[in-house]
Protein backbone atom coordinates (compact mmCIF):
# COMPACT_ATOMS: atom_id res chain seq x y z
CA UNK A 1 0.00 0.00 0.00
CA UNK A 2 1.25 3.43 -0.94
CA UNK A 3 2.04 5.50 2.14
CA UNK A 4 1.41 8.97 0.61
CA UNK A 5 -1.95 7.65 -0.35
CA UNK A 6 -2.71 6.82 3.28
CA UNK A 7 -1.38 10.19 4.40
CA UNK A 8 -3.76 12.03 2.10
CA UNK A 9 -6.60 9.76 3.14
CA UNK A 10 -5.87 10.79 6.71
CA UNK A 11 -5.75 14.47 5.70
CA UNK A 12 -9.06 14.13 3.90
CA UNK A 13 -10.93 12.57 6.78
CA UNK A 14 -9.39 14.91 9.35
CA UNK A 15 -10.28 17.95 7.26
CA UNK A 16 -13.88 16.76 6.98
CA UNK A 17 -14.18 16.17 10.70
CA UNK A 18 -12.42 19.40 11.59
CA UNK A 19 -14.93 21.35 9.51
CA UNK A 20 -17.87 19.54 11.07
CA UNK A 21 -16.47 19.96 14.59
CA UNK A 22 -15.79 23.65 14.00
CA UNK A 23 -19.37 24.06 12.84
CA UNK A 24 -20.71 22.27 15.92
CA UNK A 25 -18.47 24.42 18.10
CA UNK A 26 -19.82 27.59 16.50
CA UNK A 27 -23.34 26.27 16.92
CA UNK A 28 -22.81 25.54 20.63
CA UNK A 29 -21.18 28.88 21.37
CA UNK A 30 -23.97 30.72 19.58
CA UNK A 31 -26.51 28.64 21.50
CA UNK A 32 -24.88 29.64 24.81
CA UNK A 33 -24.93 33.30 23.86
CA UNK A 34 -28.57 33.13 22.81
CA UNK A 35 -29.61 31.30 25.98
CA UNK A 36 -27.79 33.81 28.16
CA UNK A 37 -29.31 36.76 26.31
CA UNK A 38 -32.78 35.25 26.53
CA UNK A 39 -32.51 34.68 30.28
CA UNK A 40 -31.20 38.21 30.82
CA UNK A 41 -33.99 39.78 28.78
CA UNK A 42 -36.66 37.68 30.49
CA UNK A 43 -35.50 38.77 33.95
CA UNK A 44 -35.35 42.38 32.75
CA UNK A 45 -38.91 42.22 31.47
CA UNK A 46 -40.10 40.56 34.69
CA UNK A 47 -38.32 43.29 36.71
CA UNK A 48 -39.91 46.11 34.79
CA UNK A 49 -43.36 44.58 35.02
CA UNK A 50 -43.09 44.17 38.80
CA UNK A 51 -42.43 47.86 39.17
CA UNK B 1 -51.90 43.71 -17.58
CA UNK B 2 -52.02 46.43 -20.22
CA UNK B 3 -52.25 49.15 -17.62
CA UNK B 4 -49.29 47.59 -15.84
CA UNK B 5 -47.25 47.76 -19.02
CA UNK B 6 -48.14 51.42 -19.49
CA UNK B 7 -47.08 52.09 -15.88
CA UNK B 8 -43.84 50.22 -16.49
CA UNK B 9 -43.15 52.38 -19.53
CA UNK B 10 -43.90 55.53 -17.57
CA UNK B 11 -41.51 54.48 -14.81
CA UNK B 12 -38.80 53.59 -17.31
CA UNK B 13 -39.27 56.97 -18.95
CA UNK B 14 -39.11 58.76 -15.61
CA UNK B 15 -35.92 56.93 -14.64
CA UNK B 16 -34.26 57.66 -17.96
CA UNK B 17 -35.27 61.29 -17.81
CA UNK B 18 -33.84 61.81 -14.32
CA UNK B 19 -30.73 60.00 -15.43
CA UNK B 20 -30.35 62.09 -18.57
CA UNK B 21 -30.73 65.26 -16.53
CA UNK B 22 -28.31 64.38 -13.75
CA UNK B 23 -26.20 61.79 -15.63
CA UNK B 24 -25.02 60.59 -12.24
CA UNK B 25 -24.85 56.82 -12.73
CA UNK B 26 -24.17 56.73 -16.46
CA UNK B 27 -21.16 59.05 -16.15
CA UNK B 28 -19.76 57.09 -13.24
CA UNK B 29 -20.39 53.79 -14.93
CA UNK B 30 -18.95 54.74 -18.32
CA UNK B 31 -15.82 56.33 -16.88
CA UNK B 32 -15.36 53.33 -14.58
CA UNK B 33 -15.59 51.00 -17.59
CA UNK B 34 -12.98 53.05 -19.42
CA UNK B 35 -10.62 53.02 -16.46
CA UNK B 36 -10.86 49.24 -16.20
CA UNK B 37 -10.25 48.88 -19.93
CA UNK B 38 -7.10 50.96 -19.57
CA UNK B 39 -6.02 49.00 -16.51
CA UNK B 40 -6.31 45.72 -18.38
CA UNK B 41 -3.63 46.85 -20.78
CA UNK B 42 -1.23 47.12 -17.84
CA UNK B 43 -2.42 43.88 -16.27
CA UNK B 44 -1.72 41.75 -19.34
CA UNK B 45 1.04 41.98 -21.88
CA UNK B 46 -0.32 39.86 -24.67
CA UNK B 47 0.21 38.94 -28.29
CA UNK B 48 -2.60 39.17 -30.83
CA UNK B 49 -3.76 35.57 -30.56
CA UNK B 50 -3.89 35.64 -26.78
CA UNK B 51 -5.63 38.97 -26.83
CA UNK B 52 -8.43 37.56 -28.99
CA UNK B 53 -8.65 34.52 -26.74
CA UNK B 54 -9.42 36.61 -23.66
CA UNK B 55 -11.28 39.48 -25.34
CA UNK B 56 -14.76 38.18 -24.46
CA UNK B 57 -13.78 37.66 -20.85
CA UNK B 58 -12.36 41.18 -20.57
CA UNK B 59 -15.37 42.82 -22.14
CA UNK B 60 -17.86 41.06 -19.93
CA UNK B 61 -15.92 41.74 -16.75
CA UNK B 62 -16.02 45.42 -17.63
CA UNK B 63 -19.72 45.28 -18.52
CA UNK B 64 -20.70 43.45 -15.37
CA UNK B 65 -18.77 45.89 -13.15
CA UNK B 66 -20.40 48.80 -14.95
CA UNK B 67 -23.77 47.06 -14.59
CA UNK B 68 -23.43 46.72 -10.83
CA UNK B 69 -22.88 50.48 -10.58
CA UNK B 70 -26.00 51.20 -12.61
CA UNK B 71 -28.39 48.80 -10.89
CA UNK B 72 -27.11 49.91 -7.51
CA UNK B 73 -28.70 53.30 -8.14
CA UNK B 74 -31.86 51.82 -9.59
CA UNK B 75 -33.87 51.69 -6.38
CA UNK B 76 -31.52 53.72 -4.22
CA UNK B 77 -32.43 56.71 -6.41
CA UNK B 78 -35.92 56.63 -4.87
CA UNK B 79 -34.72 56.81 -1.26
CA UNK B 80 -34.39 60.61 -0.81
CA UNK B 81 -37.71 62.29 0.03
CA UNK B 82 -39.27 58.84 0.60
CA UNK B 83 -40.06 58.47 -3.08
CA UNK B 84 -39.83 54.69 -2.75
CA UNK B 85 -42.66 54.59 -0.20
CA UNK B 86 -44.80 56.69 -2.51
CA UNK B 87 -44.06 54.38 -5.44
CA UNK B 88 -44.99 51.32 -3.39
CA UNK B 89 -48.12 52.95 -2.02
CA UNK B 90 -49.24 54.03 -5.49
CA UNK B 91 -51.76 51.82 -7.34
CA UNK B 92 -48.99 50.67 -9.70
CA UNK B 93 -48.42 46.93 -9.31
CA UNK B 94 -45.02 45.93 -7.94
CA UNK B 95 -44.06 44.02 -11.07
CA UNK B 96 -44.70 47.09 -13.23
CA UNK B 97 -42.42 49.24 -11.08
CA UNK B 98 -39.80 46.53 -11.27
CA UNK B 99 -40.16 46.07 -15.03
CA UNK B 100 -39.91 49.79 -15.67
CA UNK B 101 -36.77 50.07 -13.59
CA UNK B 102 -35.22 47.03 -15.28
CA UNK B 103 -35.89 48.49 -18.73
CA UNK B 104 -34.33 51.81 -17.72
CA UNK B 105 -31.26 50.08 -16.26
CA UNK B 106 -31.03 47.91 -19.37
CA UNK B 107 -30.96 50.90 -21.69
CA UNK B 108 -28.41 52.73 -19.55
CA UNK B 109 -26.08 49.74 -19.38
CA UNK B 110 -26.53 49.17 -23.10
CA UNK B 111 -25.43 52.74 -23.78
CA UNK B 112 -22.36 52.25 -21.60
CA UNK B 113 -21.56 49.05 -23.49
CA UNK B 114 -21.96 50.74 -26.85
CA UNK B 115 -19.51 53.40 -25.67
CA UNK B 116 -16.96 50.93 -24.32
CA UNK B 117 -17.03 48.50 -27.23
CA UNK B 118 -15.44 50.85 -29.82
CA UNK B 119 -12.97 52.06 -27.20
CA UNK B 120 -12.05 48.47 -26.51
CA UNK B 121 -11.60 47.76 -30.21
CA UNK B 122 -9.51 50.89 -30.59
CA UNK B 123 -7.24 50.32 -27.59
CA UNK B 124 -6.60 46.68 -28.29
CA UNK B 125 -6.79 46.77 -32.06
CA UNK B 126 -9.59 44.23 -32.21
CA UNK B 127 -11.99 44.04 -35.17
CA UNK B 128 -15.46 44.00 -33.75
CA UNK B 129 -17.35 45.52 -36.69
CA UNK B 130 -17.46 42.31 -38.78
CA UNK B 131 -19.72 40.50 -36.34
CA UNK B 132 -21.53 43.51 -34.98
CA UNK B 133 -24.99 41.97 -35.46
CA UNK B 134 -24.13 38.87 -33.47
CA UNK B 135 -22.43 40.96 -30.82
CA UNK B 136 -25.52 43.13 -30.48
CA UNK B 137 -27.66 40.05 -29.95
CA UNK B 138 -25.37 38.64 -27.28
CA UNK B 139 -25.06 42.04 -25.62
CA UNK B 140 -28.82 42.50 -25.57
CA UNK B 141 -29.49 39.07 -24.06
CA UNK B 142 -26.71 39.15 -21.48
CA UNK B 143 -27.33 42.78 -20.54
CA UNK B 144 -30.97 42.02 -19.92
CA UNK B 145 -29.90 39.13 -17.68
CA UNK B 146 -27.53 41.37 -15.72
CA UNK B 147 -30.05 44.16 -15.30
CA UNK B 148 -33.06 42.01 -14.44
CA UNK B 149 -31.20 40.13 -11.68
CA UNK B 150 -29.39 43.31 -10.68
CA UNK B 151 -32.57 45.35 -10.38
CA UNK B 152 -34.21 42.57 -8.38
CA UNK B 153 -31.31 42.56 -5.94
CA UNK B 154 -31.29 46.33 -5.95
CA UNK B 155 -34.88 46.16 -4.69
CA UNK B 156 -33.86 43.55 -2.14
CA UNK B 157 -30.92 45.50 -0.77
CA UNK B 158 -32.36 49.01 -0.95
CA UNK B 159 -33.52 49.08 2.65
CA UNK B 160 -30.70 47.22 4.29
CA UNK B 161 -27.54 48.38 5.92
CA UNK B 162 -24.36 47.94 3.84
CA UNK B 163 -26.41 48.16 0.65
CA UNK B 164 -23.47 48.88 -1.65
CA UNK B 165 -21.51 45.96 -0.22
CA UNK B 166 -24.28 43.40 -0.28
CA UNK B 167 -25.37 43.92 -3.88
CA UNK B 168 -22.18 42.55 -5.50
CA UNK B 169 -21.95 39.72 -2.97
CA UNK B 170 -25.39 38.56 -4.05
CA UNK B 171 -25.26 39.54 -7.71
CA UNK B 172 -22.02 38.12 -9.08
CA UNK B 173 -22.41 34.47 -8.01
CA UNK B 174 -25.84 34.38 -9.63
CA UNK B 175 -24.47 35.94 -12.81
CA UNK B 176 -21.66 33.37 -13.23
CA UNK B 177 -23.47 31.08 -15.70
CA UNK B 178 -24.68 34.06 -17.72
CA UNK B 179 -21.19 35.54 -17.86
CA UNK B 180 -19.65 32.18 -18.83
CA UNK B 181 -22.06 32.00 -21.75
CA UNK B 182 -21.61 35.62 -22.81
CA UNK B 183 -17.82 35.49 -22.55
CA UNK B 184 -17.59 32.32 -24.65
CA UNK B 185 -19.84 33.60 -27.40
CA UNK B 186 -18.21 37.02 -27.51
CA UNK B 187 -14.74 35.50 -27.80
CA UNK B 188 -15.94 33.27 -30.64
CA UNK B 189 -17.57 36.21 -32.43
CA UNK B 190 -14.57 38.50 -32.06
CA UNK B 191 -12.41 35.68 -33.38
CA UNK B 192 -14.42 35.94 -36.58
CA UNK B 193 -16.68 32.96 -36.08
CA UNK B 194 -20.24 33.45 -37.35
CA UNK B 195 -23.06 32.68 -34.94
CA UNK B 196 -25.38 30.85 -37.33
CA UNK B 197 -25.03 28.87 -40.51
CA UNK B 198 -22.63 26.25 -41.77
CA UNK B 199 -19.41 27.74 -40.44
CA UNK B 200 -20.72 28.11 -36.88
CA UNK B 201 -19.19 25.67 -34.42
CA UNK B 202 -22.35 25.23 -32.39
CA UNK B 203 -20.55 26.67 -29.40
CA UNK B 204 -22.09 30.07 -29.94
CA UNK B 205 -25.54 28.55 -30.32
CA UNK B 206 -25.18 26.53 -27.11
CA UNK B 207 -24.18 29.67 -25.23
CA UNK B 208 -27.06 31.55 -26.81
CA UNK B 209 -29.48 28.92 -25.53
CA UNK B 210 -28.02 29.35 -22.06
CA UNK B 211 -28.44 33.13 -22.24
CA UNK B 212 -32.05 32.83 -23.36
CA UNK B 213 -32.73 30.26 -20.63
CA UNK B 214 -31.19 32.51 -17.99
CA UNK B 215 -33.22 35.51 -19.14
CA UNK B 216 -36.50 33.61 -19.25
CA UNK B 217 -36.03 31.96 -15.85
CA UNK B 218 -34.95 35.06 -13.97
CA UNK B 219 -37.34 37.49 -15.68
CA UNK B 220 -40.32 35.33 -14.80
CA UNK B 221 -39.06 34.57 -11.28
CA UNK B 222 -38.35 38.22 -10.56
CA UNK B 223 -41.63 39.52 -12.01
CA UNK B 224 -43.55 36.97 -10.01
CA UNK B 225 -41.68 37.33 -6.73
CA UNK B 226 -40.96 41.05 -6.59
CA UNK B 227 -44.32 41.58 -4.91
CA UNK B 228 -43.12 39.79 -1.79
CA UNK B 229 -40.10 42.06 -1.55
CA UNK B 230 -41.47 45.50 -2.38
CA UNK B 231 -44.42 45.32 -0.02
CA UNK B 232 -42.42 45.08 3.20
CA UNK C 1 -39.36 16.56 22.67
CA UNK C 2 -36.91 18.40 20.48
CA UNK C 3 -33.98 17.52 22.71
CA UNK C 4 -35.03 13.88 22.69
CA UNK C 5 -35.19 13.91 18.91
CA UNK C 6 -31.71 15.42 18.71
CA UNK C 7 -30.27 12.81 21.07
CA UNK C 8 -31.98 9.96 19.21
CA UNK C 9 -30.66 11.25 15.88
CA UNK C 10 -27.14 11.55 17.27
CA UNK C 11 -27.23 8.02 18.72
CA UNK C 12 -28.64 6.61 15.48
CA UNK C 13 -25.94 8.43 13.50
CA UNK C 14 -23.25 6.94 15.73
CA UNK C 15 -24.79 3.47 15.40
CA UNK C 16 -24.76 3.78 11.61
CA UNK C 17 -21.43 5.50 11.27
CA UNK C 18 -19.07 3.62 13.56
CA UNK C 19 -19.63 0.11 12.11
CA UNK C 20 -19.65 1.69 8.66
CA UNK C 21 -16.29 3.36 9.20
CA UNK C 22 -14.98 -0.03 10.34
CA UNK C 23 -16.18 -1.63 7.10
CA UNK C 24 -14.74 1.20 5.01
CA UNK C 25 -11.32 1.18 6.61
CA UNK C 26 -10.83 -2.46 7.57
CA UNK C 27 -13.28 -4.47 5.46
CA UNK C 28 -13.06 -3.09 1.95
CA UNK C 29 -10.12 -3.87 -0.32
CA UNK C 30 -8.04 -1.07 -1.87
CA UNK C 31 -9.28 0.19 -5.19
CA UNK C 32 -7.30 -1.08 -8.17
CA UNK C 33 -6.27 2.28 -9.62
CA UNK C 34 -6.17 4.60 -6.62
CA UNK C 35 -5.09 2.49 -3.68
CA UNK C 36 -6.29 3.59 -0.25
CA UNK C 37 -7.25 7.18 -1.09
CA UNK C 38 -10.53 6.22 -2.76
CA UNK C 39 -12.03 5.80 0.73
CA UNK C 40 -12.47 9.56 0.79
CA UNK C 41 -15.49 9.00 -1.44
CA UNK C 42 -17.43 7.73 1.59
CA UNK C 43 -17.42 11.20 3.13
CA UNK C 44 -16.91 13.30 -0.01
CA UNK C 45 -19.97 12.25 -2.01
CA UNK C 46 -22.40 11.86 0.94
CA UNK C 47 -21.60 15.47 1.87
CA UNK C 48 -22.46 16.64 -1.65
CA UNK C 49 -25.65 14.56 -1.84
CA UNK C 50 -26.87 15.77 1.54
CA UNK C 51 -26.04 19.37 0.66
CA UNK C 52 -28.28 19.07 -2.40
CA UNK C 53 -31.03 17.53 -0.27
CA UNK C 54 -30.89 20.37 2.26
CA UNK C 55 -30.78 23.05 -0.43
CA UNK C 56 -33.87 21.51 -1.97
CA UNK C 57 -35.60 21.52 1.42
CA UNK C 58 -34.65 25.18 1.82
CA UNK C 59 -36.20 25.97 -1.56
CA UNK C 60 -39.49 24.39 -0.50
CA UNK C 61 -39.52 26.07 2.92
CA UNK C 62 -38.61 29.43 1.38
CA UNK C 63 -41.59 29.22 -0.96
CA UNK C 64 -43.76 28.13 1.97
CA UNK C 65 -42.62 31.14 3.98
CA UNK C 66 -43.49 33.57 1.20
CA UNK C 67 -46.92 31.99 0.86
CA UNK C 68 -47.79 31.36 4.53
CA UNK C 69 -45.66 34.00 6.31
CA UNK C 70 -44.97 31.51 9.09
CA UNK C 71 -41.55 32.03 10.66
CA UNK C 72 -41.15 28.31 11.26
CA UNK C 73 -40.43 27.91 7.54
CA UNK C 74 -37.90 30.72 7.57
CA UNK C 75 -36.01 29.16 10.47
CA UNK C 76 -35.90 25.81 8.68
CA UNK C 77 -34.58 27.42 5.48
CA UNK C 78 -31.76 29.24 7.18
CA UNK C 79 -30.75 26.15 9.17
CA UNK C 80 -30.76 23.96 6.07
CA UNK C 81 -28.72 26.48 4.09
CA UNK C 82 -26.17 26.91 6.86
CA UNK C 83 -25.66 23.17 7.26
CA UNK C 84 -25.75 22.65 3.48
CA UNK C 85 -23.07 25.28 2.92
CA UNK C 86 -20.93 23.61 5.57
CA UNK C 87 -21.37 20.30 3.73
CA UNK C 88 -20.38 21.86 0.40
CA UNK C 89 -17.24 23.10 2.12
CA UNK C 90 -16.53 19.56 3.37
CA UNK C 91 -17.09 18.31 -0.16
CA UNK C 92 -14.76 20.90 -1.69
CA UNK C 93 -11.98 20.39 0.83
CA UNK C 94 -12.01 16.59 0.70
CA UNK C 95 -12.21 16.72 -3.09
CA UNK C 96 -9.27 19.09 -3.21
CA UNK C 97 -7.19 16.79 -1.01
CA UNK C 98 -8.09 13.83 -3.21
CA UNK C 99 -7.11 15.86 -6.28
CA UNK C 100 -3.75 16.77 -4.76
CA UNK C 101 -3.07 13.08 -4.32
CA UNK C 102 -4.44 11.79 -7.60
CA UNK C 103 -3.92 14.64 -10.03
CA UNK C 104 -1.02 16.34 -8.27
CA UNK C 105 -2.85 19.66 -8.02
CA UNK C 106 -5.09 21.13 -5.35
CA UNK C 107 -7.58 22.60 -7.73
CA UNK C 108 -8.66 21.78 -11.28
CA UNK C 109 -11.46 23.63 -12.99
CA UNK C 110 -13.42 20.52 -13.71
CA UNK C 111 -17.17 20.37 -14.00
CA UNK C 112 -18.11 19.22 -10.55
CA UNK C 113 -15.58 21.32 -8.68
CA UNK C 114 -16.63 24.45 -10.49
CA UNK C 115 -20.33 23.86 -9.94
CA UNK C 116 -19.82 23.08 -6.26
CA UNK C 117 -17.71 26.18 -5.80
CA UNK C 118 -20.43 28.32 -7.40
CA UNK C 119 -23.01 26.68 -5.17
CA UNK C 120 -20.87 27.57 -2.18
CA UNK C 121 -20.55 31.19 -3.29
CA UNK C 122 -24.28 31.51 -3.96
CA UNK C 123 -25.30 30.34 -0.52
CA UNK C 124 -22.45 32.23 1.13
CA UNK C 125 -24.12 35.35 -0.25
CA UNK C 126 -27.35 34.29 1.45
CA UNK C 127 -25.60 33.76 4.78
CA UNK C 128 -23.83 37.12 4.50
CA UNK C 129 -26.86 39.20 3.59
CA UNK C 130 -29.13 37.76 6.27
CA UNK C 131 -27.52 39.33 9.35
CA UNK C 132 -27.44 42.70 7.58
CA UNK C 133 -31.24 42.99 7.73
CA UNK C 134 -32.63 44.20 11.03
CA UNK C 135 -36.39 43.91 10.67
CA UNK C 136 -37.52 40.24 11.13
CA UNK C 137 -40.27 40.05 8.50
CA UNK C 138 -38.12 41.83 5.97
CA UNK C 139 -35.18 39.60 6.81
CA UNK C 140 -37.23 36.46 6.33
CA UNK C 141 -38.83 37.47 3.03
CA UNK C 142 -35.59 38.78 1.54
CA UNK C 143 -33.80 35.60 2.61
CA UNK C 144 -36.51 33.48 1.01
CA UNK C 145 -36.22 35.53 -2.17
CA UNK C 146 -32.44 35.09 -2.28
CA UNK C 147 -32.72 31.36 -1.53
CA UNK C 148 -35.11 30.83 -4.45
CA UNK C 149 -32.89 32.87 -6.79
CA UNK C 150 -29.84 30.90 -5.70
CA UNK C 151 -31.55 27.55 -6.21
CA UNK C 152 -32.73 28.53 -9.70
CA UNK C 153 -29.10 29.14 -10.59
CA UNK C 154 -27.99 25.55 -9.99
CA UNK C 155 -29.37 24.06 -13.25
CA UNK C 156 -28.00 27.05 -15.17
CA UNK C 157 -24.58 26.53 -13.65
CA UNK C 158 -24.71 22.87 -14.64
CA UNK C 159 -25.64 23.95 -18.17
CA UNK C 160 -22.92 26.61 -18.34
CA UNK C 161 -20.06 24.35 -17.30
CA UNK C 162 -20.97 21.90 -20.05
CA UNK C 163 -20.46 24.53 -22.75
CA UNK C 164 -17.76 23.42 -25.18
CA UNK C 165 -15.48 26.38 -24.50
CA UNK C 166 -15.17 25.62 -20.78
CA UNK C 167 -12.02 23.64 -20.12
CA UNK C 168 -12.46 20.61 -17.89
CA UNK C 169 -10.61 17.61 -16.63
CA UNK C 170 -13.26 15.36 -18.17
CA UNK C 171 -14.15 13.10 -15.27
CA UNK C 172 -16.61 11.43 -17.63
CA UNK C 173 -17.27 8.23 -15.70
CA UNK C 174 -17.80 10.16 -12.48
CA UNK C 175 -20.47 12.33 -14.09
CA UNK C 176 -22.35 10.08 -16.45
CA UNK C 177 -21.41 6.47 -17.05
CA UNK C 178 -19.72 5.25 -13.90
CA UNK C 179 -21.04 2.47 -11.71
CA UNK C 180 -19.86 1.39 -8.33
CA UNK C 181 -18.65 -2.08 -7.46
CA UNK C 182 -21.42 -3.90 -5.56
CA UNK C 183 -19.48 -4.32 -2.33
CA UNK C 184 -19.02 -0.53 -2.12
CA UNK C 185 -22.69 0.26 -2.44
CA UNK C 186 -23.87 -0.62 1.05
CA UNK C 187 -21.16 1.35 2.92
CA UNK C 188 -21.72 4.24 0.53
CA UNK C 189 -25.45 4.29 1.21
CA UNK C 190 -24.84 4.05 4.95
CA UNK C 191 -22.38 6.94 4.66
CA UNK C 192 -25.11 9.08 3.07
CA UNK C 193 -27.50 8.04 5.84
CA UNK C 194 -24.99 8.83 8.60
CA UNK C 195 -24.26 12.32 7.28
CA UNK C 196 -28.00 12.89 6.86
CA UNK C 197 -28.72 11.94 10.48
CA UNK C 198 -25.91 14.08 11.91
CA UNK C 199 -26.92 17.06 9.83
CA UNK C 200 -30.61 16.73 10.64
CA UNK C 201 -29.65 16.91 14.32
CA UNK C 202 -27.56 20.00 13.61
CA UNK C 203 -30.43 21.56 11.67
CA UNK C 204 -32.80 20.97 14.59
CA UNK C 205 -30.36 22.67 16.97
CA UNK C 206 -29.85 25.59 14.59
CA UNK C 207 -33.56 25.95 13.96
CA UNK C 208 -34.21 26.12 17.70
CA UNK C 209 -31.61 28.88 18.00
CA UNK C 210 -33.28 30.84 15.23
CA UNK C 211 -36.60 30.66 17.08
CA UNK C 212 -34.92 31.74 20.32
CA UNK C 213 -33.29 34.63 18.48
CA UNK C 214 -36.69 35.83 17.30
CA UNK C 215 -37.96 35.61 20.85
CA UNK C 216 -35.01 37.78 21.93
CA UNK C 217 -35.86 40.32 19.25
CA UNK C 218 -39.48 40.55 20.38
CA UNK C 219 -38.48 40.80 24.05
CA UNK C 220 -36.15 43.66 23.16
CA UNK C 221 -38.98 45.48 21.45
CA UNK C 222 -41.23 44.85 24.44
CA UNK C 223 -38.58 46.30 26.75
CA UNK C 224 -38.42 49.41 24.63
CA UNK C 225 -42.17 49.86 24.73
CA UNK C 226 -42.52 49.43 28.49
Amino acid sequence: MDITNLTYLFYGYSAAWIIITAFVFLLVSRGRRIDGELARLKSLVADKERR
Amino acid sequence: MKRGLITALAIAKKDLQTELRTKESINASASFALVILVLFSFAFDLGREELYAISGGMLWLVFSFAGALIVNRSFARELPNDCLDVLIASPAPAWAIFLGKSVAAFLLLFIVELISLPVFGLFYNIHWTDRFGGLLLVMALATWGITVVGTAFSAVTVNIRLRELMLPVLLYPILIPLLIGAMGTTTALLGGEPMFGQAASGEALASLRLLVGFDVIYTSLALYMIEFILIV
Amino acid sequence: MREKAIYILAILAALVMIPNLKTVFMGLPDEAMQGAIYRIIFIHVPAAINAQIFFTVSLVTSILFLVKKNFLWDSISVSCIEVGTMLVLVNLVTGSIWGRNQWGIWWAWDLRMTSQLMCFLLYLGYLLVRPAIAEPTQRASISAFVAIFAYADIPLVLMAIRLPNVRTQHPGPVLETGTMAPEFRAPFGLGVLAVFLICTALILIRQHQETAQREIDSLRRELHSI
